[in-house]
């Protein structure tokens, strides 16, 4: 896409962002309607569309900026053109972000009116004055960062970066400020005793509605999350560059960048359940009924699901490190501890019944866990010969692989196999015995062990490499449909847990402030979410595939890179 | 890596273990007690996990490229499409039709607080003023031979605004109690609850009825015995203040002053402010 396209792209974008704060002050506005779909599936399509290119927008810099500070640190090519490639297909998705951007206002504009011009009026100086001002500065350095790679080399590239570093800088501060009216939705100021929460709003500073209960949590969440969809998405980029390569060199570069974008995705990927704890955590201390309704009752079943997308995600990454450590030659003599294997059996069972006993945040359970994760290196050292007992990397991996299971049947068992607790009966629930396995104690020991066992995997593979050589290019070529189906996961479990925060706002626009008076405020089915989510989906990636092909396959890929062909030594920088 | 041996034999033989496991563990769930669907359910995941075992022995997929790779893309693309969309269909779906009325019920007294009520509001005194002179009207006509006539809806109606009954109180506290979604933490009648916050059969014999309004109200000022931790203060929202209309807080405590069976243990509330 040209520049005078993107350019064009974004102005339509800010005209729409502005033109609709204009059209807000027109009084009786009649309220469009959506056929089909209904105005609030419209709304959801739309805002879901813009969320998504915004957190790849977001996501993606702050690794680019890693990567081409490695690539100049160790002075290794692979990163830099990762990075360049990584931005290439940025830009384009920035100017669907502001277009997706532009058209939610409008669509909001048209079916919402009074809510709208309720919370932009609310947060006028962050609709009217911040939020466009960062947006214009943000699109300026964005290019300016672009444009300027070639130019800032050698002994500009700190330069360059410090760009990259600003560029990050001002989209977290974006990110933050939009969370500010988003996360308000959720969980408005509680208001100071004695005055009604509606009296308080109307009087409380910009600060104090930004500030609220789940604002910070949101923040971090979507942090983490972007990176972690960021990765993905340059592991998918890397899939579909590898399928279409045409020789030895190009597959082995392609390789390596899957590689390296997994490691990002799942890198960011082990924080984001604790993210997403913390958020559900201040969610259910705003206001304790938010929690059953999340968890038990009318949303239940979209965690069943969610549960089941993440046990997804952690399978398919821990077998792109199989298929990985498939390439290592040498990787035969690799060994692990038998101690590590037995703590990570005994972990999801021990976590249970420490946190059952001591419920979190208490610190005792660190007395227990602690000792228990630090054993295998300490018993090792205190009785070498237990150390010296080691299994082959091979079984290791596939114990690990058990436990996955095990952790993802864990966060899978439901109190009840209900849409509701109310229509919980004796032939649908857990007995009564064992209904601890639906507590937060196992849920968190399933989210721990999945993350411990991927951690280990990581620390064999990192063995495997200092002994063995990686061979580039020659990954099965099965990894590549891992990699696209991170991402397309990682792209639907965004969207079903982004229905879930909408929806834990009930029957309201703003929880407990704003009725929502339309026929269409009540919680919607799984199955109908799921389909929209799947549409969304498919759109998102269709748009990807295309800035994927357009600027990636259709310019010429070889140009001004270095040769990447010859295996290298793991681990070699 | 190890020398893998043939798809076919591969999946063979970590189906049957598969297979074996998964008995093992129906076997190990029924003499536990627990219902049919979650026998299934531990079934399935011993299957899943003879997948995940057939797939890391699995031979290496050979390259594809061209159309063939854009074919196979979209096939991915479609199965995992359908899979996600019937994983989910598949689950228990909450029918949105039981909250529906509920909301409705709700929302009642806000949107004829909002300018979309009051304006609908007054719509319908002006249709109702409109029918009431074209009566007047048609009564004129008449004088004379319809003098007798009594008004309608005189004589049986209630005036409006006139104070419920106590029993048509009970009933509306009844209906908040549902409104509410109260049985979602406390057992009330044997249902509801999940232990969340205390079964209240007998509150009406620990409380008096301005003490319930000060609990519904100010959540922390009464704290049932056993549920006095730190963590449990906050687990009942403090948002009836703001959800609730003054005479549904009147219908719910008279509700709830009813409730004495002494037969349940309902522990005892410790007044905290």
């Amino acid at each position: 896409m040209r520049m005078w396209q993107r350019s064009v792209l974004i102005a339509l974008g800010l005209l729409a962002v502005l033109g609709a704060t204009a059209y807000a002050q027109v009084p009786s506005a009649p309220v469009g309607e959506f056929p089909y779909t209904g105005n609030r599936t419209a709304v959801w399509i739309v805002a879901q569309l813009h969320i998504l290119f915004a957190g790849f927008i977001l996501g993606a810099p702050i690794f680019v900026v890693i990567s081409e500070w490695l690539g100049y640190r160790r002075q290794d090519p692979r990163y830099d053109r990762l990075a360049k490639e990584v931005t290439k297909v940025t830009v384009i998705l920035y100017s669907m972000t502001a277009l997706t951007g532009g058209l939610f206002i409008f669509v909001l504009l048209a079916t919402y009116p009074q809510f709208t011009t309720w919370l932009i009026n609310h947060f006028f100086l962050i609709f009217a004055v911040i939020y466009p001002l960062l947006f214009i500065g943000e699109t300026i350095v964005l290019y300016l960062y672009f444009y300027s790679w070639d130019a800032w080399k050698g002994e500009k590239k700190g330069r360059h970066i410090a760009l990259g570093v600003l560029l990050n800088l001002i989209g977290t501060i974006t990110l933050f400020v939009i969370d500010g009216p988003t996360s308000f939705m959720n969980t408005p100021s509680k208001a100071v005793e004695g005055i009604s929460l509606a009296d308080f709003i109307q009087t409380a500073s910009l600060w104090d509605k930004i500030f609220n209960y789940s604002w910070m949590p949101l923040n971090l969440h979507r942090l983490v999350g972007n990176v972690t969809f960021g990765g993905f998405i340059a592991g998918l980029i890397a899939a579909y560059m590898f399928m279409g390569a045409k020789n030895d060199e190009e597959r082995s570069y392609y390789d390596w960048m899957g590689f390296v974008g997994n490691l990002i995705g799942v890198g960011a990927l082990l924080f984001l359940p604790f993210m997403g704890y913390l958020l559900a955590y201040e969610l259910c201390d705003y206001d304790a009924s938010i929690c059953p309704y999340m968890m038990a009752d009318q949303l239940s079943m979209f965690f069943e699901m969610q549960g089941a997308m993440i046990g997804l995600i952690f399978l398919a990454s821990n077998y792109y490190i199989w298929l990985s450590m498939k390439r290592i030659e040498g990787v035969e003599r690799v060994r692990m501890s038998l101690l590590s294997m037995l703590v990570m059996i005994a972990l999801p069972f021990v976590m249970t019944y420490t946190w059952t006993i001591f419920p979190a945040p208490d610190p005792k359970s660190l007395g227990v866990l602690l000792p228990l994760v630090l054993a295998p290196a300490v018993l090792g050292k205190i009785i070498p010969p237990l150390g010296r007992i080691t299994v082959s990397s091979r079984v290791f991996i596939k114990v690990g692989f058990l436990m996955v299971v095990v952790g993802n049947a864990i966060w899978m068992t439901p109190h009840g196999f209900v849409a509701t607790q109310a229509l919980a009966t004796e032939h649908l629930e857990l007995p009564s015995d064992y209904g601890f396995l639906a507590l937060m104690p196992a849920k968190n020991s399933a989210a721990f062990t999945l993350v411990f066992v991927t951690v280990m995997n990581y620390i064999l593979y990192n063995r495997a490499i200092r002994q063995g050589t990686i061979v580039w290019g020659k990954i099965d070529f099965a990894s590549q449909f891992v990699l696209i189906f991170l991402a397309f996961s990682a792209i639907w479990t965004m969207g079903l847990m982004g229905a879930v925060r909408s929806l834990l706002r009930k029957y309201f626009h703003t929880y407990n402030l704003l009725p929502d008076f339309t026929v269409e405020s009540f919680t919607p089915t799984l199955s109908y979410a799921a389909w929209w989510i799947t549409g969304i989906t498919l759109v998102f990636y269709i748009v990807v595939s295309f800035a994927i092909v357009v600027t990636l396959r259709v310019a010429d890929p070889k140009k001004g890179h270095a040769s990447e062909a010859k295996p290298v030594p793991a681990g070699a920088e | 890596m190890a020398e893998q041996p043939s798809l076919i034999k591969s999946i063979v033989k970590k189906g049957i273990i598969g297979v074996v496991i998964g008995g093992i563990l129906v076997g190990v769930a029924i003499a536990l007690h627990f219902p049919p669907i979650f026998q299934g359910m531990f079934f399935g995941y011993a299957m899943l996990g003879a997948a995940v075992f057939i797939l890391l022995d699995a031979p290496s997929l050979k390259p594809i490229s061209g159309v063939k790779a854009v074919i196979a893309l979209v096939v991915f693309y479609g199965v995992l499409s359908v899979v996600y969309i019937g994983g989910a269909s598949n689950l228990p779906q909450y029918d949105p039709e039981d909250e529906k009325g509920k909301i409705e019920k709700l929302l009642k007294a806000k949107r004829a607080a909002s300018e979309q009520g009051k304006a609908e509001e007054l719509l319908a005194r002006a249709k109702a003023l409109s029918e009431k002179a074209d009566t007047i009207m048609a009564r004129l006509q008449a004088v004379g031979g319809a003098a007798a006539e009594a008004p309608a809806g005189e004589g049986g109606a209630k005036p409006a605004g006139a104070p419920a009954a106590a029993g048509d109180l009970v009933a509306m506290g009844k209906e908040q109690w549902n409104l509410q979604e109260c049985y979602n933490c406390h057992k009330l009648f044997g249902e509801g609850g999940k232990k969340r916050g205390p079964e209240l059969d007998n509150i009406g014999n620990l409380l008096k009825p301005e003490e319930l309004r000060q609990k519904v109200l100010d959540p922390q000022s009464w704290m049932a015995e056993g549920f006095e931790k730190e963590y449990e203060k906050k687990k009942m929202p403090d948002k009836y203040k703001e959800l609730m209309e003054e005479k549904e807080v009147d219908a719910l405590v008279a509700f709830l002053a009813t409730l004495k069976n002494p037969a349940v243990n309902t522990p005892k509330p410790i007044k905290k402010k």
